[in-house]
């Protein structure tokens, strides 16, 4: 008996830990009052409101979505691609490629970050936007390849052979028996790609500059001049945002098989 | 004579080790061929080569008259029935045996889907998924998907070894049946003898890549010309003679009770209408069937057998 409620404590008191900031982010983003603050100066949506018309909120917001999007499927491009040639062919120094491939997971995005400014955007200076997109994809490339792979693997070869015997090019049976069978992995890395690119810090920091900034990065720079709480109502809709992408795709997909 | 399939000289490789030596073989049109033998002898790396999946280094393959030794795999006629029946996972039925004139845009494809199904008794399942049926469903699904595209040779890739033995009686019959009704030059892959004496016209022995023998089933099975083809087929006791050859007999041949050997009881074993004896005796280890009907030998009786001259057959070794 005492063991039971042993358990539920701790489970009350993990859940609690995991959950509790999103209900006081919630709370804090309805309040009435002036300034950021736990528990709520009375309740209004006042705040909601307010972060459709902050305009940098509009663009940066504009900025992260492209990024996402874009970002992940450009990964995606290369990394379907890459995972195939991983997963069917006795590349040389697959293993080799396959744990560079992963090292943006690995390596702390602040030296990611540090090093893109320095040796890449600095000496060839492109863009802000070119740089973020190409340091996004990079972001996100680990696990298009990973969550591809594991797809692919769980595929048997044969079907790609019996295709070419039924007419096929290579290439015909990999578009038309290969890719719809590891689609459901195809989309659960999207999304991953997307969840992960969007909620980015530490690299997009370091190479957002004047004018261009994703939305993370723009909401700490609103905060270190205005402390209201439009901020905790964009980290709500925000965390909704993702709660819904992942609840979908979890309905729709299994995505919980993928990841 | 020409033949309507034929292989000659060819040499197949992986890497440094070659799979399949100067292989020559002809195979008439509508003939069903078994290439027999145990794992690594080369039999489905063959099949493979036939099917265009793998390069020869050396040698050339026809089939009706044409070399398609470097002709794709899409290009060839060839149909094959894989091990696992490699069924498109994402389809149903219909559309996986609609795949191939999918893909090559022959006509009158509904129709010609639906005789397909019909010819392996498939025609109520069309809208299942592959997950959904049985093993031997799946394998009639594989069948229909190859025969719908009218292929010049139908290879098979051991079609049997993944049934239950029932459902595999039944598939060996269907697979006559089907090659009778449609007439299509089989290639059949097994290393199970029985399987091969029972569906062959005709039976291709091969060993360490290199064929031993190729004969009707009835020379296999009553005739075989090495010992390696003789113990396949059942020839177990094989003693060298002193001219280089041997003679070879299977343990039904062996006569026990009486006789100029003498050996001692090793182990035996029922077996239904026979007693199998193992005998360990001046000329080795050797296998002896008797009827039950005799008294049963105890382990480490000292028993007598003969070797009769006429129960054997000479094999070169």
């Amino acid at each position: 008996m005492s063991r039971t409620v042993a358990i539920v404590v701790i489970l009350g008191l993990t859940l609690a830990f995991l959950i509790g900031p999103f209900f006081i982010i919630i709370a804090a983003s309805l309040s009435a009052g002036e300034s950021l603050a736990f528990p709520p100066e009375g309740l209004s949506l006042r705040w909601v409101f307010k972060v459709f018309e902050v305009d940098s909120f509009r663009e940066s917001f504009a900025v992260s979505m492209f990024l996402a999007v874009f970002g992940t499927l450009a990964a995606l491009a290369l990394g379907v691609p890459a995972s195939y040639a991983l997963s069917r062919y006795q590349v040389r120094g697959g293993e080799t490629v396959r744990l560079l491939v992963s090292a943006p997971i690995i390596v702390p995005g602040i030296i990611v970050g540090l090093a893109l400014l320095r040796y890449l955007v600095i000496p060839t200076g492109i863009t802000i936007m070119t740089a973020l997109f190409l340091a996004h994809t990079a972001l996100v490339l680990p696990y298009a390849v990973r969550v591809v792979s594991a797809s692919l693997d769980n595929l048997r070869t044969d079907i790609e052979e019996a295709a070419v015997l039924l007419g096929c090019t290579r290439f015909g049976a990999f578009y038309k028996v290969v890719l719809p069978n590891i689609r459901g992995g195809v989309l659960a890395a999207f999304i991953l790609g997307f969840v992960t690119s969007f909620n980015q810090v530490p690299v997009s920091l370091f190479l957002s500059g004047p004018g261009v900034r994703t939305l993370p990065i723009d909401m700490i720079a609103y905060m270190e001049i205005t402390y209201d709480p439009s901020v905790a109502a964009l980290s709500s809709l925000l965390a909704f945002m993702s709660i819904g992408i992942v609840f979908a795709a979890e309905k729709f997909l299994g995505f919980s098989r993928y990841v | 004579m020409s033949d309507y399939v034929s292989l000659s000289g060819l040499t197949l490789a992986y890497g440094n080790t070659v799979a399949v030596d100067a292989l020559d073989l002809g195979i008439e049109k509508g003939e069903l061929v078994t290439l027999l033998g145990p794992s690594g002898c080369g039999k489905t790396t063959t099949m493979r080569a036939i099917a265009g999946l793998i390069t020869p280094r050396a040698g050339t393959i026809t089939i009706d008259g044409r070399d398609v030794t470097r002709v794709p795999p899409s290009r060839r006629g060839v149909g094959l029935v894989f091990q696992s029946y490699a069924l498109f996972p994402h389809l149903n039925v219909f559309e996986n045996v609609a795949f191939g004139l999918r893909v090559t845009g022959g006509g009158d494809l509904e129709p010609r889907v639906r005789a397909a199904l019909q010819t392996v008794g498939l025609s109520d399942f069309s809208g299942r998924r592959p997950a959904e049926l049985s093993g031997g469903q799946q394998q009639r699904v594989a069948l229909a998907r190859s025969l719908v595209m009218e292929p010049k040779v139908l290879l098979l890739d051991e079609p049997l070894s993944n049934l239950d033995a029932r459902l595999r009686l039944e598939m060996r019959m269907e697979l006559q049946r089907l090659q009778r009704q449609t007439g299509v030059t089989m290639v059949f892959v097994t290393h199970d003898q029985a399987e091969a004496l029972a569906l062959s016209d005709r039976i291709v022995v091969m060993r360490l890549g290199k064929v031993e023998q190729i004969g009707s089933p009835e020379e296999i099975y009553a005739r075989p010309r090495t010992p390696f083809v003789a113990d396949f087929v059942g020839f177990e006791v094989i003693l060298p003679q002193p001219d280089g050859d041997a003679l070879a007999w299977r343990p039904g041949g062996v006569v026990i009770g009486a006789g100029p050997h003498e050996g001692r009881v090793l182990g035996v074993s029922f077996a239904g209408e026979r007693r199998e004896y193992l005998i360990e005796s001046d000329l080795g280890r050797i296998k002896a069937d008797a009827p039950v009907d005799e008294a049963a030998l105890a382990i480490g009786a000292a028993v007598s057998f003969d070797l009769p001259r006429e129960n054997a057959v000479r094999v070169s070794a």
